[in-house]
């Protein structure tokens, strides 16, 4: 699956192309999975790298000394699991299947690690038990 | 062999019923065959967690001094009936704020009262010659008002539609969010393990069956809004909507585990509630019909982004549905279920334990359901 990180940007650095960066100086597969930019040029991108820790350890440095944050990914999708009550809308609606079944009891699990924070989910809950915290 | 009702009360009263749940009974009937299995289990437990949009909530809040007549209510902002008496009301489920993007409504009202928070009550009247005042604020629980039931006109639907979505663009309905180009379809039964499809024909469910609802003790009021015979059946029991159940229960007994306030995207507010019907073994047809399972139970897929005149067009098995994904002209499509089934397990094993416990007895039904019902259809005026 690769390191998922997230940058966040401002009107200073919102042209800099940073999967080029990635890609050309410090030899890494960027997959863009999200990038918003809001009316006043700032926004956020998450995305997946590919390659040598080292060498995403020194590009987070880089894209950092040019004005960016970059921050790895963590608990980037939120569960209420006292709201939550297993109803299994959000299975179909997640396009890396991060919810599941319990085989035995079928209470609905999130695996975390693989959710690329679409947000898919989030309107799809009828308890409102899911948030993205980006 | 058969047993009667208060055969099987005596071993409750005496805990030494055996009870055994809708899904339980599945494999002891494969096994051993339905006679054998009626001897063995007295009770059979079933149940559902899922949304139940027709429901409500009569409430008396009591009067102050000077007292008022309330014509115009409020509970934390979402408007009451005021055409009752002087002080009674009734909250509906899907019942909004004005603000309908608040996504709280009467089911999330009637969740909080369970679980034992306060509720804000504002109130105005007219100001009559015995009800002098004009308004009031009051901050209300369920412990400091009156009564406070649920009666809910339309519940524990007898199976339900399948909905998919044929159109270019994502529609939110109350069969949940549904993605365009069929990328996904949902369902809503609880299949094997809900009340109506383990008594197809009511025939031991009857107006006074006493039930689970939403944690508490409640019981079969009437037969529900739409209720409907005249569906297709396969394996004995109807593909899609058909029969209904209106509920009653005390909210004082009730659970808040087993009440959801629902705040369905781009539908409205709902309720999901636990709901489960304790059927009698009498004899080896209650077993033989509760052991079908989710192989044996079909419903229809509609395509909801049509307004109106849906066609079925493909027919799926709750067991190909609790899969995760179906087969449909050659692609592979997912599935999400709409109710819950661990709910639904919850609801039945809890049922089980009331009754194994010697807590919970058996109610015989004081009058029949229908033995048929059709819809009928409103006609709009041109
Ligand atoms: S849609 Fe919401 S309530 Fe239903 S299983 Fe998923 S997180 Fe839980
Ligand atoms: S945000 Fe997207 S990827 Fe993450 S769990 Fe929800 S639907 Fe899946």
């Amino acid at each position: 699956m690769g390191t998922k990180i997230k940058i966040e940007f401002d009107e200073m650095n919102v042209q800099e192309s940073v999967t080029y960066i990635l890609s050309t100086e410090y030899g890494l597969k960027p997959n863009v999975l999200k990038a918003e930019i809001k009316d006043d040029s700032s926004g956020i991108m998450i995305l997946t790298l590919e390659g040598d820790q080292s060498k995403i350890d020194e590009a987070a440095e880089g894209l950092r000394s040019k004005g960016f944050t970059v921050s790895s990914l963590e608990r980037h999708i939120l569960r209420d699991k006292a709201r939550c009550f297993s109803c299994g809308a959000c299975l179909s609606l997640c396009p890396t299947k991060s919810f599941t079944f319990d085989e035995k009891t079928w209470e609905v699990h999130l695996d975390i690690d693989t959710c690329i924070a679409c947000g898919s989910c989030v309107t799809g809950c009828p308890v409102k038990a899911l948030r993205l915290n980006l | 062999m058969s047993k009667t009702y208060e055969e099987i009360n005596d071993k409750i009263k005496a805990k030494k019923a055996v009870v055994c749940t809708a899904e339980e009974v599945i494999d002891l009937v494969r096994e051993k065959g339905a006679e054998k299995a009626s001897e063995e289990v007295d009770v059979i437990t079933t149940g559902t967690f899922g949304a139940m949009c027709s429901s409500g909530a009569f409430l008396n809040f009591g009067h102050a001094t000077p007292p008022i007549r309330m014509t115009n209510i409020l509970l934390n902002g979402v408007p009451a009936y005021g055409g009752l008496a002087a002080v009674d009301t009734y909250i509906g489920a899907a019942q909004m704020t004005e603000d309908p993007a608040g996504g709280y409504g009467g089911g999330h009202v009637i969740e909080d009262l369970i679980a034992g928070k306060r509720v804000h009550l504002r109130a105005w009247g007219p100001g009559t010659d015995c009800y002098v005042r004009k308004s009031i604020e009051a901050d209300i629980s369920l412990d400091d008002i009156n009564e406070a039931y649920l009666y809910n006109p339309r519940n524990s639907y007898q199976n339900y539609g399948i909905a998919t979505n044929t159109s270019s663009r994502t529609i939110y309905t109350y069969m949940g969010k549904l993605l365009p180009r069929m990328r996904n379809i949902t369902y809503s039964s609880a299949g094997q393990l809900s009340p109506l499809l383990n008594d197809p024909h009511c025939d031991v469910t009857g107006i006074g069956t006493k039930i689970f609802l939403a944690g508490g003790e409640g019981y079969v009021a009437w037969q529900g809004t739409q209720f409907n015979t005249a569906n297709e059946e396969v394996n004995g029991v109807p593909v899609g909507g058909s029969r209904t159940l209106a509920l009653i229960g005390d909210m004082k007994g009730m659970d808040s585990s087993y009440v959801r306030g629902l705040d369905i995207s781009g539908y409205g507010t709902s309720i999901a509630l636990g709901v489960g019907i304790p059927l009698p073994v009498l004899d080896a047809d209650v077993m033989r019909r509760a052991a079908i399972s989710d192989e044996e139970i079909f419903s229809d897929m509609l395509d909801y982004s049509l307004p109106s005149g849906r066609k079925p067009m493909a027919r799926y098995s709750y067991a190909q549905l609790r899969s995760g994904k179906v087969e449909y002209e050659g692609r592979s499509i997912r599935t999400s279920s709409m109710s819950s089934y661990a709910g639904a397990k919850k609801v039945a094993e809890e049922l089980k334990d009331w009754i194994e416990k010697g807590e919970f007895t058996l109610a015989r039904p004081s009058a029949p359901l229908p033995r048929e019902g059709r819809l009928k259809h409103l006609v709009a005026k041109e």
